[in-house]
């Protein structure tokens, strides 16, 4: 038995561009390069501390959101499961932000 | 656009009137995402504690303690970003009634969890080289050991929960059970699991490693 029932908004499963190959193979091959520049980052030793740390929480939270947007599908969400999702990881994005400012602030005192 | 909900176990499955806010998002879905999301604060729970020791607790490290294996960590990173890539293609040839590959594709991404695993269990207890337990790396012997494992350990069951996970999905699909978006909301599990993974490899092995700690 089937019953057929209509789609007003958005998701995955009914967006036929997230079945396309192409946007999750370029999101790989970003995550491959950016796992590589960190690599490079930790390695090269010529870069300020400071700097490289900010780097390196950047390029994470950037490889993060490729995942959540491209593989996680998010992208094709709608906006509230969007904010859904995303506004709650705000939360403890701050709370370590705070702490790294104030580990950085004791390490120069 | 419209969604054919099909009946299973002999009877028909309830139909979902598609939302306002939330789209042709199934409950299941939706589920899932408010899961993932309870794991991640416990993640960050763990991850904020190592911060907090790093900052705080002198000594952090003993000084017999091995460096961690950066370049051996980032081909496990690689391998678990290919099953990322591997399951959502599953998914994608799923969805498209490919179901041969969609199969092979599943098959493929458990084990790469299943190799994921084997180099953890290398790293900590060594299998072809020592690990890191016999190099000195000993829990509760330091702050940085004790968040290494419990965090490191607790991706691994992540990961272990998540090979499970995708075989039973992998039998099921095989067995014509299980439809794409039981497919998808494993994707949502297991790419998750890859999502956790890049702030581990930079909070517990490459940000320590800056300062030689």
């Amino acid at each position: 038995m089937s019953k057929k029932i209509p789609a007003r908004g958005p998701s995955a499963g009914h967006v036929p561009a997230a079945r396309e190959r192409g946007p999750y193979l370029v999101a790989f091959a970003v995550l491959v390069a950016l796992t590589l520049v960190e690599m490079g980052v930790v390695k090269s030793g010529g870069i300020p501390h400071r700097a490289a740390v900010v780097a390196l929480i950047a390029i994470a939270t950037a490889k993060a959101a490729l995942i959540a947007l491209f593989y996680m599908h998010l992208r094709y969400e709608t906006r509230i499961l969007k904010l859904t999702v995303l506004a709650p990881l705000v939360a403890p994005a701050v709370y370590g932000l705070l702490l790294m400012l104030d580990a950085a602030w004791r390490h120069m005192r | 656009m419209s969604t054919t909900v099909t009946s299973e176990h002999g009877h028909p499955a309830v139909a979902w009137p598609p939302d306002a806010q939330y789209g042709s998002a199934t409950p299941g879905k939706i589920g899932m995402w408010i899961f993932l999301l309870s794991d991640a604060f416990s993640f960050g729970a763990l991850l904020i504690a190592e911060g907090i020791l790093y900052a705080g607790h002198k000594p952090w490290r003993q000084p017999s303690e091995p460096e961690l294996g950066i370049g051996f960590t980032a081909v496990l990173t690689f391998i678990l970003l290919c099953t990322s890539l591997t399951n959502v293609l599953a998914w994608a040839a799923a969805a498209d009634g490919r179901r041969k590959q969609a199969a092979q594709l599943l098959a493929i991404t458990a084990l790469g969890g299943a190799v994921f695993l084997v180099g953890q269990f290398q790293e900590w207890f060594g299998i072809w080289a020592p690990g890191l337990l016999h190099e000195g790396l000993v829990f509760g012997q330091s702050p940085r050991a004790s968040t290494f494992y419990v965090i490191t350990g607790y991706h691994g069951l992540h990961v272990l929960f998540g090979v499970a996970y995708i075989l039973a999905i992998l039998f099921g699909y095989l067995r014509g059970r299980v439809t794409e978006r039981q497919i998808e909301l494993l994707g949502l599990y297991w790419c998750f699991v890859d999502f956790v993974w890049v702030f581990v490899f930079s909070f517990v092995y490459l940000l320590p490693s800056l300062s030689g700690a």
